[in-house]
């Protein structure tokens, strides 16, 4: 398994509390619910499964399988086409959107184990880089 | 108290660049008036459903159509627009309330939009670049994966579809198209082609909806019961469920088959939310019409053809007659009307006494779906 890209201080997150990033790695951050366990990513404000209030912040794994991809070869302006987009679940029972990288199009598959990583992936008005998560795939387990 | 469709108009759907919305659903509402022949003065409250035409569009078309003064409501629920507008003037009239309504529905959709519809910027999985062609590509590839779905059963719904256009003034497709057309099609997003997509349209569409008491003295041998309008939106998902399979259109369904007192064995054909090849497998599905996994395989055979087993879009639906979200809901009404009235022409359905529309639309991160409406109407 890769080291997961280190990012400087001077970051913006893609989306404030669904990431953050602890000596240097970082992680994606859900909710877990403390009356019956649903794991959510985002974490909602009520569990939709059992209506409890309270939730914990779960670390998700760096790693999950590919649940189904598309090629986009079309999308808005500030999109640059071709990418990959993919549903990735994890073993805490959650499934993520995300675009994967580091692989050809033709070679994604339902089931290629991936990564997490954290990559600038636009400027904000500062100019100030601002980091989300991508996928890349990942040695077999 | 039984609810009953008594007027149905429509413009014909496609691109309009010489005239706006507002001029769209004056055409619409005054066919629809002159289907039903009532007084404009017995129209006692309006529902207008519309996702990008500005605030207060409704009132702008009463106040071209001899209507303003009446209550009026502009409802906004993405691509059930238009059926959540006709569940409004239902419930009202249920309720006791009224006894005559209008419901319509309208979209200029092509001053908005090129290319494909995102769930927003705003939106979680619009930001990571999700696109609405990406959700359902992303399913098809799950539908493909669960049952052995293949590209040519996918595309051969597009053109049963665009065959069934051809057979409607009023579609914006007007020419048939092959398997091989749908293949060799621009792609979207894989492996979605660009056939796959209904379009980007302009158009609007009206019913004219009165009740039990009412319908007498307007004519019953045209009108239509409206057995059920169900409504639901989607749940937040947990854990990871099939996206090969949609819980929102099947729970939607089975409260509108309560409702109707009938099951989907009753239904004689459909209108589904078919704005892509996919989906149209999808709801099918998820409305029990076919067995779960079968419906590629079934309609490539030709059952859901006008003179199949049981006919799905036969007015064209949203791949062949076009999507003006507004509108969409409505105009499925429309083809309802005219089926089991026995005025739909060429593609008339023979005998057909129960007709089923079903519309879900708008995408929301962590959510199945955000709105979905099924809609029972009976001879
Ligand atoms: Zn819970």
């Amino acid at each position: 398994m890769s080291e997961t890209e280190v990012v400087s201080e001077s970051y913006v997150p893609f989306r404030p509390g669904l990431l953050r990033f602890e000596g240097g790695r970082g992680v994606l951050v859900g909710g877990r619910c403390r009356g019956c366990g649903a794991v959510y990513f985002p974490a909602p404000e009520v569990c939709a499964r059992c209506q409890g209030e309270d939730l914990d912040r779960v670390d998700l794994s760096g790693r999950g399988a590919v649940y189904t991809y598309t090629v986009v070869r079309q999308s808005t302006p500030e999109f640059r086409t071709p990418y990959v987009l993919v549903y990735v679940d994890f073993p805490e029972g959650v499934r993520v959107l995300g675009q994967l990288v580091g692989c050809e199009p033709e070679a994604v598959r339902v089931g290629m184990p991936v990564e997490v990583v954290f990559e600038e992936v636009a400027k904000d008005p500062q100019g100030r880089p601002v980091v989300g998560w991508r996928f890349q795939p990942a040695e077999e387990a | 108290m039984d609810v009953y469709v008594v007027g149905a108009g429509m413009t014909k759907f496609g691109k309009h660049p010489d005239r706006d919305a507002v001029d769209l659903a004056v055409e619409a509402v005054n066919e629809a008036i002159r289907d039903a022949g009532v007084d404009r003065r017995r129209i006692q409250a309006a529902y207008c459903g519309h996702v990008y035409g500005g605030m207060v569009l409704g009132q702008k078309v009463l106040a071209r159509t001899g209507l303003a003064g009446i209550p009026l409501a502009n409802v906004e629920n993405a691509c059930s627009s238009g059926a959540t507008a006709i569940r409004e003037g239902y419930l009202a009239i249920r309720a006791g309330e009224y006894d005559v309504v209008l419901a319509f529905g309208v979209e200029h959709l092509t001053t908005r939009f090129r290319g494909a519809l995102t769930p927003g910027e705003e939106d979680l999985e619009g930001a990571l670049g999700l696109t609405m062609p990406a959700v359902y590509a992303m399913r098809a590839v799950r539908h493909m994966t669960e049952f052995g779905t293949t590209r040519e059963e996918l595309a051969y719904v597009s053109v049963k579809n665009k065959r069934n256009a051809s057979l409607n003034p009023y579609a914006q497709f007007q020419n048939p198209v092959t398997v091989e057309d749908v293949l060799n099609s621009r792609p979207i997003a894989d492996p979605l082609r660009l056939l796959d997509c209904c379009p980007v349209s302009d158009g609007a569409a009206a019913v004219i909806l009165a009740s039990e008491r009412v319908v007498g003295e307007l004519g019953r041998s045209r009108a239509v019961r409206l057995a059920a309008a169900s409504l639901r939106t989607g749940t937040v998902e947990v854990g990871l469920p099939s996206m090969a399979f949609e819980p929102l259109t099947r729970a939607t369904a089975q409260d509108a088959y309560e409702r109707a007192g009938v099951g989907p064995e009753d239904v004689d054909f459909a209108e589904v939310h078919d704005c892509f090849s996919i989906a149209e497998v999808l709801r099918v599905e998820g409305l029990g019409l076919y067995p779960v996994g079968e419906y590629p395989k079934r309609a490539a055979r030709g059952e859901a053809d006008i003179g199949g087993r049981l006919p799905i879009n036969p007015s064209g639906g949203l791949l062949g007659k076009g999507h003006p979200l507004g509108a969409t809901g409505v105009a499925q009404v429309v083809e309802l009307v005219r089926q089991l009235r026995g005025e739909a022409g060429p593609r008339q359905i023979e005998g057909a006494r129960v007709g089923l529309a079903h519309c879900r639309g708008g995408k929301a991160a962590g959510v199945e779906g955000a709105a979905c409406t099924v809609l029972i109407a009976t001879r």
